[in-house]
């Protein structure tokens, strides 16, 4: 018996063979990818995060990423012709972000969305981000000082700033395509520039220098109507879709009181859609601000002085927001904020009438009412402005 | 045998059984018209004792008048020494001769005097050197029998501290003491350690280690018999209804019945703050767990499941073995085999050649061997660390066990990846869980769970709250301390 069973262990060990075993010096980890479109080509761009940078520097650890890029009728197809480049198995599993050229976003993200979803291997949880007015494949390129590799540059730079900076929006892969497949909502993402000359920015000496000629920054939403690429918001409008989102923390408004400039941190805000009717939505914003920076002469001691700059901060957000889905319905058709969502969720039956004009017919005439209860609790770490007291 | 009456035949037999080796010195000396004959062997008894006790007294039985009938009587009763005992049976000799006992015969009487002069053929008690300890005694055992009994006869003055004595061995006859507590151990164990002694048929015993595979068929790599030289553990041990087995000329007790957490506890444990001991012991679990599965999990993620590696670390893993020739598990084991040929030597090695160990160790096998190539930086960590996991354990069976089933686990890992590393300590804790003996379970108090051994298992309670001892013992008396405790 006991001979038997340890018959059967040894047949399983080598029967088994080494299943998806893999050593690491054999795999090609791939950190990011950028999907371009030439024509009717695809050209599949791939950041290999773990080629040598000298003969040292397998012992420091370093690396030097590679770009290499392949073109093809199909996606699958353009990295074919990559791995013909590279000596190494092209391993998806570590994907850091995914960039798509204005082209492919344009044309519909849906016809290159099928491959990174099916594969097995990849995590799905990587940042998906438009490359705006340049190629995936040169964004991809963009070495930084900060950061030891490219695709980790961008993902760093989204992940700190998604939070903070309420002009960009952080959108994995999954959660796009769950908002593109969703009934009555459509989709945004983040998009990203290159700010000088994109030709300078894949070398090394970009690195030498304390001002970087070439470097990236983050830029505005990017509103897709269907899963196409429709066009960019202004700062002001990502930062109302952010607020509409729940996806920004802290935001900054900037109002006007006694002649002078007042930022205003918001903290914790919060906004909250009701329904009323098919074509009627509430939306109240919640939250708590701070006093950031006054330049103008105010006295914070005064209740009223804080009651004044609340209003002025209330009506800023409102006038914001009654813009953005302005814009939205105007410019655009796009119901990124998921109205026709909730009719559906609420009103299943009369939603099946609508759907298919939701977008062109009827989320440009719903109406919107937008009440905004943000209160002002701190003046920071010093109550007055600084500066003499005037005698009056 | 009997004993003749006659001191020159008596000495011509005895001479005769030993072969004529030189080391039997024998004596007659001449009280009137009966002969005295002394028999001892100078290799075992010691001369001086023999002069200042024996000859000078039966010398000074001539001066005094005779007040007993016989020589023999006056010898008996007037001899000067602590021990003595009498002996009809001539077949016992070569027993006392050998363990350094001088035999004293008379011409008149078919009795032998048997006096104690042990030459004390040990070293004195000195510290512990295979388990040091910072705070607490520093006594340890010896190869003198008498000092290990006497060793715990200082520490627990109780009468119910029982000693029983087997002789095992044909021709070594040594002696094994069996100690325990009369009123708190369970009985039934030291019926079945004495019939498990006394079955042993064999020609001799060297030490205790010789025993324990007499005692429990330990099926497990992992030990069931605690082997110490801590006469404080013994103590704590018998305290706590365990049973200790002494063996002539070894240094190392035997203490059994023995669980899991036995290893991990240390007698310091009891010395020191109950809250940092609580800490240290958790450490010593993360270090359990640390050793037994970070080769595994080191291989199974970087062959298989890269998945699960942060970005940064596996593009870190990746460069670091661009240039290493072999396979991770073949690197792992290569370097894990050569620092158990380290650790081997460096216990066989005379001390004094200990720094030029270190040095090859070191210098040659970690840095040269990552600087040329070999090996990858990353897996001279993974190895280190487990094996400076291991070396917090004390038993050196425990740790062996623990390499046992660290091996087996890279084979898990080497061939399945994680989901094998997941059978395998499905298998080991299956292993360890069907372990018993004397009816407690090997991964007493946690499996089967038991409520009350809590307070001194992961962490101690302070000592005035540890009413009971280990309630996992089948133990005739629980309690430790309180109202009810006796005596």
């Amino acid at each position: 018996m006991k001979a038997k069973l340890i018959i059967l262990f040894l047949i399983c060990i080598f029967l088994s063979g080494c299943g998806n075993y893999r050593e690491l010096n054999q795999i090609a980890i791939i950190t990011g990818i950028g999907i371009d479109k030439k024509d009717d080509e695809y050209e599949v761009s791939v950041l290999i995060a773990n080629a040598q940078k000298s003969e040292t520097s397998s012992k420091e650890g370093e690396s030097q990423p590679t770009v290499y890029s392949g073109k093809g009728k199909s996606l699958v197809e353009a990295t074919k012709v990559v791995e013909r480049k590279t000596p190494k198995q092209l391993y998806l599993g570590h994907i850091n972000v995914v960039l798509i050229s204005e082209e492919v976003a344009e044309d519909g993200f849906l016809k290159v969305a099928d491959w990174l979803l099916r594969n097995p291997e990849s995590r799905k949880k990587f940042y998906l981000i438009l490359a705006k007015d340049s190629s995936a494949k040169d964004v991809l390129e963009i070495v930084s000082p900060l950061e030891s590799f490219p695709s980790q540059n961008i993902a760093t730079l989204m992940g700190a700033n998604s939070k903070t900076q309420s002009i960009t929006n952080s959108v994995t892969y999954s959660d796009f395509i769950k908002a593109i497949l969703t009934e009555g909502e459509e989709g945004i993402l983040p998009s990203i520039k290159i700010m000088g000359k994109a030709n300078k920015g894949d070398s090394k000496d970009n690195l030498d220098q304390t001002d970087p000629e070439t470097y990236l920054e983050l830029d505005a939403i990017a509103v897709f109507k269907d899963d196409k690429f429709v066009g960019y918001t202004t700062n002001d409008e990502s930062q109302a879709i952010n607020i509409l989102k729940n996806t920004v923390k802290q935001s900054i408004f900037t109002i006007n009181y006694n002649n002078g400039l007042t930022n205003i941190t918001t903290k914790n805000i919060s906004s909250n859609i009701k329904i009323k009717d098919t074509d009627k939505f509430k939306i109240t914003i919640n939250g708590e601000a701070r006093i950031a920076e006054i330049n103008s002469k105010a006295n914070l001691n005064d209740k009223n002085v804080i009651k004044q700059l609340e209003n002025k901060l209330n009506k800023k957000i409102e006038k914001q927001i009654k813009t953005v889905i302005k814009s939205m319905q105007e410019k655009y058709q796009s119901d990124i904020f998921g109205f026709g969502n909730l009719v559906y969720q609420n009103y299943p039956k009369s939603f099946k009438d609508v759907e298919d004009k939701w977008n062109d017919k009827y989320f440009p005439n719903i109406k919107v009412n937008v009440k905004s209860n943000v209160e002002l609790i701190s003046t920071g770490s010093i109550e007055n402005t600084i500066g003499k007291e005037e005698s009056k | 045998m009997v004993i003749e009456k006659n001191v020159q035949k008596n000495i011509e037999k005895i001479k005769k059984i030993y072969g004529y080796s030189t080391d039997i010195s024998t004596r007659i000396i001449k009280l009137g018209k009966v002969n005295v004959g002394i028999i001892f062997l100078e290799s075992s008894s010691a001369g001086l004792t023999v002069s200042d006790n024996v000859i000078k007294s039966i010398n000074m039985i001539d001066d005094n008048k005779e007040i007993f009938q016989s020589v023999y009587d006056n010898l008996k009763n007037r001899i000067f020494n602590s021990q003595m005992t009498t002996t009809k049976d001539f077949n016992k000799f070569p027993y006392f001769l050998s363990a350094g006992f001088t035999i004293v015969l008379t011409d008149d009487s078919d009795e032998a005097i048997v006096l104690e002069t042990r030459m004390p053929l040990d070293r004195g008690v000195t510290e512990s050197s295979s388990e040091p300890i910072l705070r607490g005694p520093k006594d340890s055992f010896t190869e003198s029998h008498a000092k290990n009994l006497g060793l715990i006869r200082k520490r627990i003055k109780d009468e119910n501290l029982w000693f029983d004595e087997i002789q095992i061995g044909k021709r070594s006859k040594t002696r094994v003491n069996i100690g325990y507590i009369s009123d708190i151990v369970n009985k039934n164990e030291v019926d079945y350690v004495k019939k498990q002694l006394s079955k042993i048929n064999i020609d001799g015993i060297l030490d205790s280690g010789n025993l324990r595979e007499y005692l429990i068929s330990e099926k497990s790599a992992f030990p069931q018999v605690q082997s110490t030289e801590r006469p404080d553990l013994v103590s704590w041990a018998l305290l706590n209804g365990k049973i200790a087995i002494f063996v002539e000329n070894s240094p190392i007790v035997l203490v059994l019945p023995a669980v899991f957490i036995d290893f991990i506890h240390t007698p310091e444990d009891y010395y020191q703050k109950p809250l940092n001991i609580s800490l240290t012991r958790i450490l010593k679990f993360i270090s359990l767990f640390i050793t037994l599965f970070t080769p595994a999990i080191y291989i199974a993620i970087t062959t298989f499941d890269q998945i699960v590696v942060p970005n940064e670390l596996l593009i870190s893993l990746a460069v670091q073995r661009e240039a290493v020739p072999f396979p991770t598990a073949v690197e792992i084991i290569l370097l894990m085999t050569i620092f158990e040929i380290l650790r081997e030597s460096d216990i066989r090695m005379p001390s004094n050649m200990g720094t030029a160990m270190s040095i090859v160790g070191a210098l040659v096998l970690g840095q040269a061997a990552v600087d040329a190539g070999i090996v990858s930086p990353i897996a001279v960590i993974v190895v280190a660390f487990t094996s400076i996991c291991s070396l917090i354990f004390t038993d050196i069976d425990f740790m062996n066990g623990i390499r046992f089933w660290r091996f087996i686990f890279i084979l898990a890992a080497t061939f399945f990846g994680l989901i094998g590393v997941a059978i395998a300590v499905i298998i080991f804790i299956l292993k360890l869980a069907s372990l018993e003996n004397f009816g407690v379970s090997y991964l007493a108090p946690f499996s089967p769970f038991n409520p009350s051994a809590q307070k001194d298992a992961i962490v101690r309670f302070s000592m005035p709250k540890i009413f009971k001892r280990p309630s996992y013992m089948k133990i005739k008396n629980i309690k430790k301390q309180g109202d009810k405790h006796e005596s």
